[in-house]
């Protein structure tokens, strides 16, 4: 068997409708997930990410290219593979007439778990989301936050070996989305293996193993956060509120951007004390802080924007 | 769970468990249950003030029509799950086999709506005297009438993208062909040379068969061939149809 849970070369989805014209929504996308990895895919919207989830879970098919999933090709053998995963879509909501505890309960049942086990999942699962004390209250008296928690615990309680979550915690105050990453790093020590989407960076960052950023359907970087961040040439960023028009002075330093009157440089630790050096003698009032994902996110992504 | 091992779901796989889950979904629709007889009885109302005599007719064809509309459940059902909750696709990327997906939330709507057509075929019992015979016709016709709707309802369900448009279509298809064709009313007020048409339709087909067993209508034999062959025929085509469908519609193109 495969060690790879997952595996995509050169995938590719073109939308075709008529009236309209064709939209690519993934360009050869190649990846691959290991086993027990932790693996978010990033991205502006329409980049492609829910495309790729919804062609890996067997729900829509690729117009080319190949995807496996535990060594089974997902496109000619769904049937092998759909036992394998379990999926949170994208603003999936729970029947909104069951409770979560029935939500979850009945769920475990349809994929074939035996009453006892059903019940000790179900349990387990809503305690692990917070669940337990609206267990019994119909999902359409929920908040939106509990609901997107029922949809995750419905999910998690498989326990399947692949799970596909889009968007998993959007909606969930923070103590939730907290919660829903104890849960999934658990199940990664269990032996699970998880692939997300989202666009809370923090999240990636706190989560993930590994990072693909997909932008207009091809895959720009991937690795872990940390290899992104350097990617964007230094680890800290420093902040003049008002040095915005002393950015040619800073260019040397690493990469600098200017908004409004403001301006950040990204450096490395070892020309720190040079650069805030030259900001003191500007008069410039600086501060210093790690550089975040989500910089360097914005970093990538939009450099390959420019490029364009 | 060992991922060396295949184990390919079994055709029909989890049906049992989601029916349930689909019962425990619509029993808590208590308004749409406490409305569903509203279009079957304002038509028994009228059949009665205004010719009581067919009233045993319109018992039964109220009950067809019941079995019927069971398809515009099945359709407004499986679209809004897909449309609105994408609930679809947590159930569809699983073991649970899509034509389990279809049979089970089928059969769990006609399980809760099922009561109160009970009720009315009791009361055509009352009112017709109905012989073992015509109970069996009665409850084979509802059968088929029931798989053949839920079957449509199911696969014209995959064919839209908005919720909106789902309620004017479903409600136009569904009273049309229950409504219109002789199935509160006997089948020879209607045009003899429509008949052949009529009896082609799952609902009037079965309202037909019913009025001659009861006596209130008569059919060459012909057309009692035509009606009870093309419902059969009908229903096992019209299943086998929506079985493929479900598979073939779970991945998108």
């Amino acid at each position: 068997m495969s060690d790879e849970a997952l595996r995509s070369t050169e995938l590719r989805k073109i939308y075709r409708s008529k009236g309209a014209p064709a939209v690519t929504a993934l360009a050869g996308v190649s990846m691959d997930v290991r086993r027990g990895e932790r693996v978010a895919l990033l991205g502006r919207n329409g980049a492609g990410k829910t495309t790729f989830l919804r062609i890996a879970s067997t729900l829509l098919r690729p117009t080319s290219g190949s995807i496996e999933v535990f060594g089974f090709d997902v496109d000619r053998t769904p049937e092998k593979v759909r036992p394998f995963i379990a999926v949170v879509p994208q603003e999936g909501k729970p029947f909104f007439h069951l409770t979560p505890r029935e939500q979850v309960y009945t769920y475990l049942r349809a994929r074939g778990f035996g009453r006892e086990t059903a019940r000790s999942r179900t349990e387990e699962s809503l305690e692990r989301m917070g669940l337990t004390e609206f267990g019994d209250r119909l999902s359409i008296t929920l908040s939106g936050g509990q609901r997107q928690r029922t949809m995750v615990a419905t999910v998690i309680a498989t326990e399947a070996p692949l799970l596909f979550l889009d968007e998993p915690t959007i909606g969930m105050d923070p103590f939730a989305r907290r919660g829903v990453w104890d849960s999934l790093r658990t199940l990664t020590q269990r032996g699970s293996t998880i692939l997300l989407t989202t666009h809370y960076l923090d999240e990636a960052d706190a989560l993930a193993d590994r990072l693909y950023i997909v932008e207009r359907g091809e895959v720009l970087v991937s690795g872990s956060a940390e290899d992104l961040k350097r990617a964007v040439g230094g680890t800290l960023k420093v902040s003049m509120p008002q040095g915005a028009g002393e950015i040619e002075r800073f260019r040397s330093f690493g990469t600098c951007v200017a908004d409004g009157a403001g301006l950040t440089v990204i450096v490395a630790p070892e020309r720190l004390g040079e650069l805030m050096a030259l900001a003191v003698g500007s008069r410039l009032t600086a501060t210093v802080g790690p550089v975040t994902l989500e910089e360097a996110f914005l970093y990538v992504v939009g450099r390959s924007i420019d490029a364009d | 769970m060992r991922t060396d091992r295949v184990v390919i779901p079994r055709p029909f796989g989890g049906l049992s468990a989601f029916l349930w889950t689909e019962f425990l979904v619509q029993i808590h629709e208590e308004l749409a249950m406490a409305t569903s007889m509203i279009v079957q009885g304002v038509l028994l109302v009228f059949v009665w003030v205004l010719n009581p005599s067919l009233i045993g007719v319109a018992l039964l064809g109220a009950v067809v029509f019941s079995m019927f509309t069971m398809g515009q459940r099945v359709l407004n059902e499986a679209a809004y799950v897909r449309i609105d909750h994408k609930a679809s696709d947590l159930y569809l990327a699983s073991p649970l086999t899509p034509e389990a997906y279809f049979l089970g939330m089928s059969a769990g709507v006609l399980l809760v709506y099922l009561p109160p057509v009970v009720a009315v075929a009791v009361l055509a019992e009352l009112v017709v005297h109905l012989t073992v015979g015509v109970a069996l016709l009665l409850l084979g016709v509802s059968v088929a009438v029931w798989i053949s709707a839920a079957s449509i309802g199911y696969v014209l369900s995959t064919q839209f993208r908005d919720n909106r448009a789902i309620w004017a279509y479903s409600s136009l298809f569904f009273n049309v062909f229950g409504v219109l064709p002789p199935v509160f009313y006997p089948i020879g007020l209607f045009p003899s040379e429509l008949r052949p048409i009529v009896l082609l339709m799952p609902p009037s087909a079965a309202a037909a068969l019913l009025q001659r067993a009861i006596g209130s209508a008569t059919l060459p034999a012909w057309e009692v061939a035509l009606a009870a062959i093309g419902l059969a025929v009908e229903a096992l085509a019209l299943f086998l149809l929506a079985v493929v469908w479900a598979r073939r519609t779970v991945r998108s193109n």
